[in-house]
């Protein structure tokens, strides 16, 4: 409301100072050209400058004199024959209508065209006051306290997960490196910065990551995600015999309804004696490898993330107008490995965002590359 | 909310524009004084509304309001707030949001200064100044829109380009603009005097100090890229004849030849329907290159985005515009007188070789430019126009204008002694010679071009003095009158001097740069020294460091002389994070007006790094005397006789101007 | 000299002067305009060695090699062709294989060997150089990613 009472208050102001000249007693305009007259008039008193400056000689300057008199006169001449008739007061009442009707109507009709009439701004520091549920908010809420303080180890500890599960790996390493400057090394950080270095290079046990799965162990050597790394590690350098008895050590271990099982079973056999040779040495794992991975995740990390994933899909039950929170429940759900949780959602999103336009494209796509049936939400 | 009425004032601002392109019209045709009026108040009226609406932007990118989708394109909340400014031209909507601003500034200039224009004349001036300002807002709010929202808002926007994160950059193109744009005054003035039929040496006058004004800036604007793109580009280049700097150049050239033609026109009435001309070449240049860098027809770091549909408005706009005013010169321009005569050797006759040169080299530059892209339409065969080509052309060409250009000032009006100007000006052209070849041999080597180089550069600086000393009249008269005379001349004739000797000095830079300037390319290891410009080079190893949106490996090196150490410098690849861009950060030391310019290559798998080192002698000549030139602009435009009959007051009564001249 | 002669003198000599820049410009076109090719066009074009052309194309994966000093040698492929180029001196920010590239140089005698002296370097991160995106698009081998986010 207060937007609009601006706008009529912006367009009667510009109104009213534009229809003043229009309103003065009607005037000819100046006939006589006085301003030509100047400059000329300023023009003879350089010519007396020059000469008694000695710049230019007493035949020079008659000359000059005489031709800038010559169109100081046809400057009088003209100004008093050049009356053109002027108009009546209906002119400039037309004049005033138009100004009258083409502001606001221009105005009014391209503004409504154009512009997002009651959109609030939403500067910066403001939302970040009150980021509410927004996962993107929040940590750039936290990144923000930790540009301010950069040795809060919690804080770091808290980002690292998420820059991981965002795919900001540069970031994520940093973090974690972070975190385990502050607060110490544990089994938890050690494990994610080993995951955040492999996700960096394409799948692949570096050295580097290595080491942070060695340390991860030594310090839980019951933790299954560590142990299974360094399986693949063996496996990636080659070393099938070993790998093949770490990963069946690995399986001893596990509860029977453990979710990853299946997956050690196939390393297993691909590290059989007897079993096809594997792929090539640094091999890729597959995405697979890294989902059951995530499957194995225990504590609170996951908690938080599950959490925030179900309220954010909770919020978007209520709001289904946000295409980047579907985005992101979807993606959440995929790299979860909840498959059904995913495609029910992405159905949903559909329904709002249907598959033929710019947003629905966008959701299939990224769906079909989170490995999801999307024929079937699409049904 | 504050976007929203930004967004409006815009909108209202096309109305605005729309009313004062017609009624002024109509009013000088009726000669009726309201609506006469009406120009200079919807111009004041127009300003206001373009800066309130340009200040809401600037306020959405200080807030970091990413839910303006400009804003979240083109910035980042990490981002120094100066950058988070100058980001708002940093990107297409906004840089044609600042075109339309400098427009309507100027126009509010005109309606301003202008108090003691004929009416008709300002009148219809405002209205070509408006017709310009509905075009353009048209085309920012149907193609450029940057008020266009968001919904759901990001948290974080994508950052500004990072070669585009600099304080050069936060200026050069305000100031590009105010040349650009401001050829609009001429042009308009040009326009207004055709449709008034009435043409004579007081336009030349009113139009002559908004020229100055703009091919001051232009100036500015020219020489800043020109610095930006040597320190920022890691290049060492100061010229890449790049289409974006020829479309900059050719109006500089058009609007310094219009400079000189508007002289000839103030004082003899002369050239003036080459004037006339000039005038609307000049601002079809400056429209031509907004279209050639805004339409995305070229792609550089200019071309933010491509767009058909912005480019085939603005080809529209250009046609519009330069078509029209052609066809209107083509009607109207037969019907005005022509003016004074005057002998070939004469000050006229050498302004308008002045003129012819310019506009000469202009058009090879023109072709130049053009051509690759008129080929590519018609055959699809894509060619480049590179360096060579512009420097054979255009350098070739250009040579007479340097020999000639001290000439001018010292020939008379009308009839001129060329006999006279010459025995004035041999004493500058033989020790021009003499430095020359001094400092050729001082440098030892080279080709012997560059001592005609260096010595065309001194000519012009010592006849630019030379033509205050024959003004001042020392030799004939004693020293204390001299003196007297000299503090006596009229601003105007420093401007000249200094912007005859600013090119001059330019010319010197130039030369001197490409003859004695040496590059080393090395593999270099930490402790390792390099031997440039008789300075020892030495590494001493890289550091990593943080910025506030990048990271940044650095190499630091320091300087000695005759195993002195005289500086220190840090030379740096940055890595901007929100866009994982790499810029290279040159480390410059300047000695004097001599540089050596440090970039870092690659790392090296032994752990060394490749370095590239320049020592570039007396390269800061080239921008000093782009100074000079801008500082004889602004004394030329502070001369008193120029805001005679046009900027400034009233008329003052003639007793004044007589105690003035009594001075 | 009458007053028409002395004027038909300065026309004369304001044409001449118009006529030898006009003259300069076309040689200096014949001399140093450089055609635009792709690697697939080489074989082609028939080039005689020493002619200066622009090589355009995408940087080869896997192909850039760090030689003495500052010289790197790489070939640039239109997915099809591949042609080596050597080029000394420092490569621009945005030289990455698999990127698009404009080089600027000249075929050694008898050789596929392109030397290139200047390697283009005004890019921004989305900048593919003009001429390389149309012909790639052509061949169908890349496509202008749209704008916005995935």
């Amino acid at each position: 409301m207060l937007f609009w009472i601006i706008v009529a208050i912006l367009t009667a102001a510009v109104a009213v100072f534009l229809l003043k000249p229009l309103m003065r007693p009607g005037r000819e305009g100046d006939a006589a050209r006085t301003g030509e007259a100047a400059v000329y008039k300023d023009q003879l008193r350089e010519i007396d400058r020059d000469l008694a400056g000695g710049l230019i000689g007493e035949v020079e300057a008659d000359n000059a004199r005489a031709e800038i008199g010559r169109r100081l006169i046809a400057v009088s001449a003209t100004g008093a024959a050049d009356g053109r008739r002027a108009s009546g007061a209906t002119l400039r009442k037309i004049a005033a209508g138009i100004v009258i009707v083409v502001l606001p109507a221009t105005g009014l009709c391209l503004y409504l065209l154009t512009g997002s009439p009651g959109t609030p701004d939403q500067p910066l520091a403001a939302r970040l006051e009150n980021p509410g549920n927004n996962l993107d908010l929040l940590v750039a809420k936290a990144e923000r306290h930790l540009a301010e303080n950069p040795n809060d180890g919690k804080g770091w500890d808290i980002l690292a997960p998420i820059y991981y599960r965002g795919g900001r790996l540069g970031d994520a390493e940093l973090a974690y490196r972070n975190a385990i400057r502050f607060l110490g090394v544990n089994a938890e950080r050690a494990t994610g910065l080993g995951e955040t270095i492999m996700a960096g290079n394409q799948g692949i046990v570096t050295e580097d990551a290595r080491l942070a799965f060695e340390e991860a162990a030594r310090r839980e050597p019951k933790s299954p995600r560590p142990r299974f790394y360094l399986a693949l590690a063996m496996e990636q350098a080659g070393r099938r015999d070993e790998a093949k008895a770490a990963f069946e050590a690995l399986e001893k271990d596990s509860p029977a309804d453990a979710p990853w099982l299946p997956l050690l079973r196939e390393h297993i056999a691909k590290n059989s004696s007897d079993g096809p040779p594997v792929a090539s040495a640094p091999g890729n794992p597959t995405e697979a490898d890294v989902k059951a991975a995530e499957g194995m995740t225990s504590g609170d990390r996951q908690e938080m993330i599950r959490g925030m994933v179900a309220s954010l899909d909770a919020r978007l039950k209520e709001d289904p107008n946000n295409f980047e929170g579907w985005m992101r429940l979807v993606r959440s759900y995929a790299v979860l490995g909840e498959k059904d949780k995913a495609v029910a959602a992405l159905k949903v999103a559909l329904t709002t965002f249907p598959a033929d336009g710019t947003e629905g494209r966008q959701l299939v796509a990224m769906a079909k590359q989170a490995g999801l049936d999307v024929e079937g939400a699409m049904k | 909310m504050i976007v929203e009425i930004g967004h409006y004032a815009l909108v209202l601002a096309l109305a605005v524009a729309l009313i004062n392109s017609v009624l002024p019209v109509i009013g000088a045709r009726r000669n009726d004084a309201g609506m006469m009026e009406l120009a200079t108040t919807g111009a004041y009226a127009l300003f206001v509304l373009v800066l309130l609406s340009f200040l809401s932007l600037v306020w959405a990118y200080e807030a970091s309001d990413f839910s303006v989708k400009n804003v979240w394109e083109n910035s980042h909340s990490a981002m120094p707030a100066i950058f988070r400014f100058s980001a708002v031209w940093g990107n297409h909507e906004g840089s044609m949001m600042l075109w339309l601003l400098i427009l309507t500034f100027f126009s509010a200039l005109v309606a301003l200064f202008g108090r003691n224009l004929p009416e008709s004349l300002k009148a219809n001036a405002l209205a070509v100044q408006s017709w310009m300002g509905v075009a353009f807002a048209l085309f920012i709010l149907l193609t450029s829109n940057p008020f266009i929202r968001l919904s759901p808002v990001p948290a974080e926007g994508e950052d500004l380009n990072p070669i585009l994160q600099d304080v050069g950059l936060a200026i050069h193109p305000p100031l590009l603009y105010l040349g650009y744009v401001g050829f609009s005054v001429s042009f308009s003035f040009a326009i207004a005097a055709l449709l008034d039929g009435r043409l004579d040496a007081a336009w030349a006058r009113w139009v002559r100090p908004w020229t100055l004004a703009a091919w001051t800036f232009l100036t500015a604007g020219i020489a800043m890229g020109s610095y930006w793109a040597y320190y920022e580009l890691g290049w060492g280049g100061w010229w890449f004849w790049d289409p974006v700097e020829n479309a900059s150049l050719m109006p500089w050239l058009a609007g310094t030849a219009l400079l000189h033609s508007a002289l000839v026109m103030e004082k003899r009435e002369a050239l003036k329907i080459w004037t006339v001309l000039l005038s609307i070449v000049t601002f079809s240049l400056s429209l031509l290159g907004t279209f050639l860098v805004r339409s995305g027809v070229l792609t550089s770091v200019h071309s933010f985005t491509t767009d058909p549909t912005r480019g085939v408005f603005i080809l529209g706009i250009l046609m519009l515009f330069i078509g029209g005013a052609f066809a209107l010169f083509a009607w109207r321009a037969p019907l005005l007188k022509a003016g004074g005569l005057f002998a070939p050797i004469s000050r006229e006759g050498s302004l308008v070789l002045n003129n012819l040169i310019l506009t000469v080299s202009m058009g090879s530059v023109l072709i130049g430019t053009l051509y690759p892209l008129v080929l590519e339409t018609l055959t699809g065969e894509k060619i480049s126009v590179g360096a060579p080509f512009f420097n054979l052309t255009f350098g070739l060409l250009m040579v007479p204008l340097l020999i000639a250009v001290p000439f001018g000032p010292l020939l008379a009006w009308k009839r001129g002694d060329l006999l006279g100007a010459l025995q004035r000006l041999y004493v500058a052209a033989g020790l021009a010679l003499v430095a020359g070849l001094v400092f050729f041999y001082a440098k030892n080597g080279g080709p012997v071009l560059a001592v005609l180089g260096l010595a065309a550069g001194f000519f012009l600086v010592f006849g630019a003095l030379a033509d205050l000393w024959y003004r001042a009249g020392f030799g004939k008269v004693s020293v204390s009158t001299g003196w007297k005379r000299l503090t006596g001349l009229p601003r105007s004739a420093f401007g000249t001097a200094l912007g005859h000797a600013g090119l001059g000095i330019t010319v010197l830079g130039i030369v001197a740069v490409t003859t004695f300037e040496t590059e080393n390319v090395v593999e270099m290891t930490q402790g390792q020294t390099v031997q440039a410009g008789g300075f020892a080079v030495k590494f001493d190893g890289m550091r990593a460091t943080k910025g506030p949106n990048f990271t940044e490996e650095q190499g630091h090196f320091s300087i000695s002389r005759d195993g002195v150490q005289v500086a220190d410098t840090w030379s740096s690849k940055r890595l901007y994070t929100a866009r994982r861009m790499p810029t290279t950060e040159a480390g410059i030391v300047t000695f004097g007006t001599s540089q050596l310019y440090i970039s870092l290559g690659d790392p090296m798998s032994n752990g060394g790094i490749v370095v590239r080192i320049w020592w570039k002698p007396y390269v800061l000549l080239i921008w000093g005397g782009a100074l000079v030139m801008m500082a004889g602009g602004f004394v030329s435009l502070s001369d008193r006789r120029l805001r005679v009959g046009a900027p400034a007051r009233r008329a003052k009564p003639v007793k004044a101007y007589a105690a003035e001249a009594a001075e | 000299m009458t007053r028409k002669q002395k004027r038909l003198a300065v026309i004369a000599g304001g044409m001449s002067f118009i006529l030898a820049a006009v003259l300069l410009i076309m040689f200096a076109f014949g001399q140093s305009v450089a055609y635009f090719y792709m690697p697939g066009d080489i074989a082609k074009a028939n080039l005689t060695p020493g002619t200066r052309i622009r090589l355009g194309g995408l940087v080869a994966e896997g192909s850039v090699v760090r030689g003495e000093g500052s010289t790197v040698s790489f070939k640039v492929t239109d997915g099809n062709t591949e042609i080596p180029v050597s080029y000394t001196g420092i490569l621009p920010d945005l030289f990455r294989e698999g990127q698009g590239v404009v080089t600027e140089g000249r075929f050694a005698e008898g050789g596929p060997q392109f030397t290139a002296d200047t390697v283009l370097a005004k890019h921004d991160e989305n900048y593919m150089p003009k001429e390389v995106a149309d012909r790639l698009k052509e061949q169908g081998l890349w496509q202008h990613t749209e704008e916005g986010k995935p």
